[in-house]
């Protein structure tokens, strides 16, 4: 889910690496060969950490590649357009697998005898069938959940109590007295999701033509008042606690987080009291990983997502690297009893209930097309 | 025409050729196959993926509509910001290195060419630390021993000038070296016997001899900066928006490529064009002949 500078030149990288990995799968002699002991991971950062993949290897005696993905819709696209034939499981936020990928054929589903009693396990908002991981018509389960949280802003509470910032929402960008008094973290398509909010607008419905313009007129104003605009959520985290601004968007537990439990906590996700999405201020992200429609898919996917579930795996995938994040195993006992109460402070696990029920869940924008052009123009014209 | 012909097949037949065709072929698959994907999905209708539709001119189209001209005018002035300040700076370094610092001038080859082996990303968020207001390494110091409270220094154009500057200089100094090592030290001689000023010597000796040098570090330097992002993102808190990032965005978060295939095909060419219009004008052929 992030966009740093410092992981894109990785990815330079691995994208080469990948660039090869899918010449040698589109390759005839290849196409066919048994892919039993490998598999290929397409996910957001951690589960392309060696602390996930390398117990994995060694226990399944597999060759496990994994490439972190960089924005949601990137992703499906890429799958569009033939990657489907290299990875065996993707790892999206959660109305991809439902809206796009199973009707589109990109994904297989999971038989629900095998995986349907691990979301009994887990914390009770996904209690089976959970919508998300299953299709329209509630007959396939598409997918396994695991990391989630609210995504709104981030604030530096002793600038900005977390009262206040949850009572205004994303007013305080809308206020000019904080021009210059905050950042925008540019992960764009929760740019355009935020701003409309600012704008009193549903992000995740088609749009009126006032609509378009109350949202451009913050994207403008949030854009102009920025004191700065950043890839990176440490680059934000440092800003905040050295006081050159007081608070950012796009932000959340995810960005949060490895301020927090470096032990500054007075950096806090917010999540706003109420908001323009029946009623609801704040969004909320909940991955869901689903087998690809390989043709030659690998049988260690459906492995790879019941080792997940593993109690002392799932622990080191909320903490795996970079971020760290609640995941929905925390409704076992056995996996909450491996947080530290340190780990529990820098994912804000006090607050998560509240601020889950405060927060619409994650959606397509039908719209995002000229919204993300609108903000895109606000950001040249600035 | 058959004489055309009759010279074709010679060429064909000249051992030369037919021994550089592996890598012609490496190079025409490598180097200009990419860009000719890139020209033709500029031509491709928005947001499409494939190259099977029909060719349009509509991102030009858009792209000429849109404030996109902004990103390409500052990512000129910065590229030509860039330039000029490195000219400035490298150009006593240089003579240096060339001229005077003798043995040690290869320990600074060595200090200058270090940095290149760690990712520009890094550097640049090292510069982020070292300037960052409260905290920082520098603004920090200054707090501690002179009880001074610094300025805002980061997220500023001058930020985003600093950061290319230092990130390219070794792409202007070493041609530099090279251009004003050319020079040769009898010329500067005779011309000091016969009188002339060591400021006549810079402007009608040293400068039009190491010129070759000279213009192919400013070319490599305009060039880099101009396809440059990073240095904008990072110190410049997006202050402007460079046409890169405009390319990268339409490419990612866009997901639009023919747009950003559009874009790049502009840059490309505009870019191109200077270069060849300096260089026609200059005719390094000609200059690296006279020596």
């Amino acid at each position: 889910m992030s966009w740093t500078p410092t992981r894109r030149h990785f990815m330079q990288m691995t994208g080469a690496a990948s660039a090869a990995l899918a010449a040698g799968a589109l390759l005839p002699g290849r196409a066919h060969a048994a892919r039993d002991k490998e598999l290929n991971i397409f996910c957001w950062e951690g589960y392309n950490s060696d602390v996930v993949l390398d117990p994995f290897r060694k226990e399944f005696g597999a060759t496990v590649k994994a490439e972190t993905q960089t924005s949601d819709p990137e992703a499906v696209n890429r799958l569009r357009a033939g990657e489907s034939k290299v990875w065996d499981l993707i790892n999206l936020n959660n109305p991809w697998a439902r809206k796009s990928l199973w009707p589109d054929g990109l994904i297989k589903e999971l038989d629900r005898a095998r995986f349907e009693p691990y979301f009994d396990k887990m914390l009770p908002a996904f209690k089976p069938p959970y919508r998300w991981a299953m299709s329209d018509d509630g007959k396939h389960l598409l997918g396994m959940c695991q990391r989630f949280g609210p995504f709104s802003f981030v604030v530096n509470t002793d600038k900005i109590s977390r009262e206040m910032a949850e009572d205004q929402g994303f007013d305080l960008f809308n206020d000019d007295k904080h021009a210059g008094k905050f950042g925008i973290l540019t992960f764009d398509d929760w740019n355009v999701y935020h701003m409309c909010i600012g704008a009193g607008v549903h992000p995740f419905r088609p749009h009126t033509e006032p609509e378009f313009q109350a949202y451009e007129k913050v994207a403008r104003k949030w854009v102009k008042n920025a004191k700065f605009l950043g890839g990176d959520p440490v680059q934000m985290n440092l800003a905040l606690i050295n006081g050159e601004i007081d608070f950012y968007c796009t932000g959340g537990t995810y960005t949060a987080s490895p301020a927090r439990f470096d032990g500054k906590t007075n950096i806090r996700g917010i999540t706003p009291k109420k908001g323009p999405m029946d009623g609801k201020g704040g969004i909320v992200w909940i991955e869901v990983t689903s087998v690809i429609n390989n043709p030659d898919g690998s049988p260690l996917a459906y492995d790879f997502l019941e080792y997940v579930q593993r109690p002392d795996v799932a622990k080191v995938v909320a903490f795996a690297e970079g971020t760290y994040n609640t995941v929905a195993q925390m409704g076992n006992p056995k996996v909450l009893s491996q947080f530290s109460k340190e780990e529990l402070d820098a994912v804000q696990w006090d607050s998560l209930e509240e601020e889950i029920a405060n927060s619409y869940e994650y959606d397509i924008n039908p719209d995002y097309p000229r919204m993300i052009e609108i903000l895109n123009a606000a950001k040249r014209e600035r | 025409m058959s004489a055309l012909a009759q010279r074709l097949a010679g060429f064909l037949h000249q051992p030369g050729f037919q021994a550089a065709v592996p890598v012609l072929i490496l190079l025409l698959i490598g180097f200009f196959g990419p860009l000719v994907l890139v020209a033709v999905f500029s031509f491709m209708p928005a947001r499409s993926f494939k190259l099977d539709g029909g060719p349009t001119l509509e991102n030009y189209r858009f792209a000429f509509e849109q404030s996109y001209y902004l990103s390409l005018l500052r990512s000129f002035a910065f590229a030509a910001g860039t330039v000029a300040v490195l000219a400035l700076v490298c150009y006593p370094v240089a003579l240096g290195m060339a001229k005077l610092f003798g043995r040690y001038a290869g320990v600074l080859t060595l200090v200058m060419v270090l940095p290149l082996f760690v990712s520009e990303n890094v550097r640049l968020f090292g510069w982020v630390l070292f300037l960052l207001k409260g905290g920082g390494v520098l603004a920090g110091a200054a707090k501690a021993v002179f009880g001074i409270e610094l300025a805002d220094m980061l997220y500023s154009n001058s930020a985003t000038l600093m950061g290319l500057a230092y990130v390219y200089l070794p792409f202007m100094l070493f041609p530099m070296v090279l251009g004003l090592s050319m020079v040769s030290r009898d010329v500067v001689e005779a011309a000091s016997d016969l009188g002339a000023s060591r400021w006549q010597i810079m402007r009608e000796i040293e400068l039009p001899l190491a010129l070759p040098g000279l213009l192919i570090g400013g070319l490599l330097t305009f060039v880099l900066s101009l396809g440059s992002l990073t240095e904008s993102k990072v110190l410049g808190g997006s202050k402007v928006i460079m046409i890169a990032a405009d390319i990268e965005s339409a490419f990612t978060y866009g997901q639009n490529w023919p747009l950003g295939s559009a874009l790049s095909v502009l840059l490309l060419v505009l870019a191109g064009g200077l270069v060849l219009v300096v260089l026609s004008k200059l005719n390094l052929d000609a200059i690296l002949k006279r020596r």
